[in-house]
């Protein structure tokens, strides 16, 4: 007998009775609001930013205004050029020298902060770990409440293949519990509501 | 691999000498269990999302065969290379073909404690493949030639001076460094090329969708998201018990597991994988190693529900005084100690008696494995096998004869009182008496309450009959 | 009803004034009590280390002297818990039932059998941090449970708060294990003595004069660690302060 069978045999003889333990239905619980104002206060608790508007400035000028030193920009958005385009990104490695990644997110979850990347929005998926910092365009009414509300009505989970909640920038603590911004993945993460 | 039963006592009794790495070991993980209960206070459903957790994975155990054949079945259909290891040679072998028919020379990889178990660093490194831990915990664990001490923070037994010295050994920073964000940018930077030309790389699983063929990994670094979207290869290695049936009880489980690990309502990175990238390639290969053999243990096999979130270690008071390498184990704490034993019986004996049995890890386990309570079993099982040391099996055996005895019983009281109150502290307090190492004997008294009661309640005194 | 007295072996050794307070307690308040000479111990050293049928004769000696009374009564949770919960060494007979079922430890037997609304004797003019024991919290869940997040109660608190003159001082880590666990306090004694040293010295830089709990066994340990360590903070049980102890 094959690995497979063995172990699924093995399972099948040793499981307890399945009678006793029902699937639970699915559950909807916690705080339910899905306004800006949440996922703003979110965002910020685990470190990332909200990217302001100057007055009626366009996201060019506020990038240069953030990053006044960034000379990469990589956009996978319409809504600039930046300095390069990704979808010119044939290889990971193309993306080494970027400095601000630009893309929009799929959605966003007031709960906890995070936006949603997935392949239709980074037509390179390490792009948006290989940047130094990325900025995330994001609707308004494309915030759900909760990780329940999430992963309940987004279709996204059904049809990515590579699907990333980014929660804030890359973090960590190992060091004697000091908290790092920018470990290994991007070292800043905001959003541009639009 | 060593049966020498683990001597936990004398490695925490090292751990405990050293005062400065012992106070942040302990402080920082009591944090971590406070910020836990932050977290809690936050959100009335607390309980309901444990019990849900609880019931999701209790059902899903008990169709663990269905669970997977499903999960195969939806992730060969996205294009998913699905294995299957029913130890950690055969896990190891699976790896190293899948490598070598990509000439993969080099492997990136985030955390799986999975893969400790397998022990697969030295066997690929053995066949030419250099394996570079991305985590930051476990790069300094791996650089350290130390097994991770936490499943969640691998080096919380280190302090930065620790961190600077393995550094500056290998990445020839200053040794002096105190500043961790310059450790941590010292790290990144001498990631970064490893990363970029890497051939493969591997990642653990937290979860394991059945509905949709997905696989779910949480971390805060995002490193898993590099070595897994930078190579063209993308290994996942993952034990068979991680399975949840739909996708909409990840809302249950992601809600749960990063707040009980570290206080934080999610991870920075929660990755979804659910085919390979374009131009990529992907496996997974589930490894058994004995948890199909716990799935029919009927006082055990709970302990399968585990999330490895950690929190039964940030509340053990044991654990935070002796750390996570006295174990001696992959995986440590309250929850190794109850599944260390199903590894290596006589190895991990001595790990269920490593505790109080005080329950903490039981309250904070957000998937409500009773700990504690599998804990005592343990001890009667491992009885039962001959597993406990002959002189302590004796003292209890002689023990149990003399509770039964009121007359032998009260003289050894009598006795005992006697040579507290007559003999030299020098007699009282030596290697025969290993209560009084770090504490004072308990005082002597004139009068047992024993005494006190035939003497002032004589009345009332009662006999049963000849109790021998 | 007949209430029947198990005082714990190392409060007949050691702490026999937490007994005798028990005793005189119960007494007060018009209970009628005896406490049967023939009795030893309950058993819960070979039964928490895994040796069940060592604990046979204890257990079996247990329900021989107090099978024939309507409720036991214990000045410990540890040992209230290893009966109610782990009693099973010896055939589960009806007798055996019965003495399991109707056992219990001293403060859950005043708060909620007789329902003690008030101690007149007792004055207590001392600040007191309390020390519950983890069996009496977990497992006989006697106060709530800080990793829970439950409403808060304390039935030993709601004990205390009737005695004249008493004050508090709250430790910052109130139900850390205070490390005797029974045998791990010689078999893991470093690690036991450390937890021991600083669960004291939380109470004392709290303010408390005096540590109260239901349980001598921890307080054993407590006390020799603190004595060791030259910490002066004094220990007493609960029955001694209900039972009108000024010190």
């Amino acid at each position: 007998m094959n690995a497979r069978d063995t172990i699924l045999q093995a399972l099948r003889t040793n499981r307890p009775a399945p009678e006793q333990y029902p699937l639970p239905p699915v559950v909807t619980l916690g705080n339910l609001d899905a306004s800006v104002e949440r996922f703003v206060a979110s965002l910020k608790l685990l470190g990332g930013d909200v990217m302001e508007r100057q007055g009626d400035e366009t996201l060019d000028a506020a990038i240069a205004r953030r990053f006044p030193d960034a000379r990469n920009v990589c956009s996978a958005v319409p809504e600039t050029n930046g300095t390069m385009r990704a979808e010119t990104l044939k290889t990971p490695q193309d993306a080494q020298d970027v400095d601000i990644a630009v893309v929009r997110a799929a959605f966003g979850i007031a709960e906890t902060g995070s936006i949603f990347l997935s392949e239709a929005q980074l037509p390179l998926n390490s792009l948006a770990h290989l940047a130094q910092h990325i900025v995330i365009l994001l609707s308004p009414g494309e915030i759900t409440a909760n990780m329940h509300t999430a992963y309940q009505t987004r279709p996204e989970f059904h049809t990515a293949h590579y699907g990333v909640l980014m929660s804030g920038p890359s973090a960590t603590a190992d060091i004697q519990g000091v908290l790092i911004r920018g470990a290994q993945g991007v070292r800043s993460l905001s959003v541009w509501f639009t | 691999m060593s049966n020498r039963p683990v001597n936990h006592a004398r490695a925490a009794e090292k751990f405990l000498e050293d005062a400065p790495h012992l106070q942040f070991h302990d402080e920082r993980l009591w944090d971590m269990r406070q910020k836990r209960d932050d977290q809690m206070h936050m959100l009335p459903e607390w309980q309901e999302l444990r019990t849900e957790a609880s019931r999701i994975k209790e059902h899903t155990l008990a169709r663990l065969p269905e669970y997977l054949e499903r999960f195969e079945e939806n992730a060969k259909k996205n294009g998913i290379h699905v294995h299957w290891a029913r130890d950690g040679a055969e896990h190891n072998r699976i790896v190293g073909e899948i490598l070598q028919a990509h000439n993969a020379r080099s492997l990136i990889k985030s955390k799986s404690m999975v893969t400790e178990e397998c022990d697969m660093r030295p066997y690929l490194e053995k066949r030419g493949v250099t394996v570079t831990e991305t985590d930051l915990g476990e790069r300094i664990q791996q650089l350290d030639d130390q097994l991770p001490s936490h499943i969640v923070v691998p080096a919380v037994h280190k302090l930065t001076s620790d961190v600077a010295r393995i550094f500056a050994k290998d990445y020839k920073t200053d040794p002096d460094i105190r500043d961790p964000h310059l450790l941590a940018e010292a790290q990144r930077q001498a990631a970064r090329p490893v990363i970029l030309h890497a051939d493969a790389g591997m990642t653990g699983g937290n979860f394991v969708v059945a509905e949709t063929g997905t696989f779910v990994v949480c971390t805060n670094e995002g490193n898993a998201d590099l070595s897994a979207t930078v190579p063209n290869l993308h290994i996942a290695t993952i034990g068979i018990e991680r399975l949840v049936p739909r996708m909409a009880d990840l809302g249950v489980f992601i809600r749960l597991l990063s707040r009980s690990a570290l206080g934080s309502p999610i991870t920075q990175y929660t990755t979804h994988f659910r085919g390979p990238q374009k131009g990529g390639e992907m496996h997974v290969v589930f490894v058994d190693n004995g948890r199909s053999a716990r799935l029919g243990m009927e006082d055990f096999w709970t302990s399968l529900k585990c999330i490895r979130c950690g929190a039964c270690m940030n509340t053990c008071p044991v654990y935070r005084r002796s750390g996570g390498l006295s174990y001696g184990a992959v995986y440590s704490g309250p929850i190794g100690a109850i599944i260390d034993p199903t590894f290596n019986e006589r190895k991990y004996s001595t790990l269920p008696y490593a505790s109080t049995l005080n329950g903490s890890c039981t309250n904070v386990c957000p998937v409500k494995i009773n700990i504690h309570e599998q804990l005592y079993k343990w001890r009667r099982v491992l009885v039962q096998h001959h597993e406990m040391p002959f002189v302590k099996r004796e003292i209890m055996h002689m023990a149990g004869k003399l509770m039964g005895q009121p007359k032998l019983y009260r003289a050894a009281i009598s006795a005992t009182e006697t040579a507290l109150g007559t003999l030299p502290r020098f007699a009282l307090y030596n290697w025969l008496n290993p209560w009084g190492k770090h504490r004072e004997n308990p005082h002597p008294v004139k009068q047992t309450f024993h005494a006190w009661y035939k003497a002032n309640r004589t009345d009332k005194a009662s006999k049963t009959e000849d109790s021998r | 009803m007949k209430i029947g007295l198990f005082i714990p072996c190392y409060i007949d050794a050691f702490y026999p004034q937490a007994g005798i307070a028990t005793l005189e307690l119960l007494e007060k308040l018009g209970q009628d009590v005896e406490y049967p000479l023939d009795q030893t111990c309950c058993g819960q050293p070979m039964g928490n280390s895994g040796c069940n049928s060592d604990a046979a004769a204890a257990e079996a000696l247990f329900v021989r002297n107090f099978a024939r009374f309507d409720k036991i009564v214990m000045p410990s949770g540890s040992c209230t818990h290893h009966v109610r919960d782990n009693f099973d060494a010896i055939p589960q007979t009806d007798e055996v039932r019965h003495v399991r079922e109707n056992t219990y430890e001293l403060v859950e037997f005043l708060h909620d059998i007789l329902k003690v609304e008030e101690f007149p004797w007792a004055e207590f003019n001392h600040t007191v941090g309390l020390h519950n024991s983890c069996g009496t919290l977990r497992s006989l869940r006697t106060a709530s449970m800080s990793e829970l997040g439950e409403k808060p109660f304390s039935k030993p608190m709601d004990l205390l708060t009737k005695v004249k003159g008493i004050r508090f001082a709250t430790p910052k880590r109130p139900d850390e294990c205070c490390g005797f666990g029974g045998t791990f306090s010689v078999t893991e004694e470093a690690v036991s003595a450390r937890m021991g040293v600083d669960k004291v010295r939380d109470h004392y830089q709290a303010g408390a004069e005096y540590i109260v709990s239901a349980d001598s066994s921890c307080v054993m340990h407590q006390q020799g660690c603190a004595e060791r360590a030259g910490i002066p903070i004094r220990f007493i049980h609960i029955a001694q302060i209900l039972n009108g102890a000024r010190s």
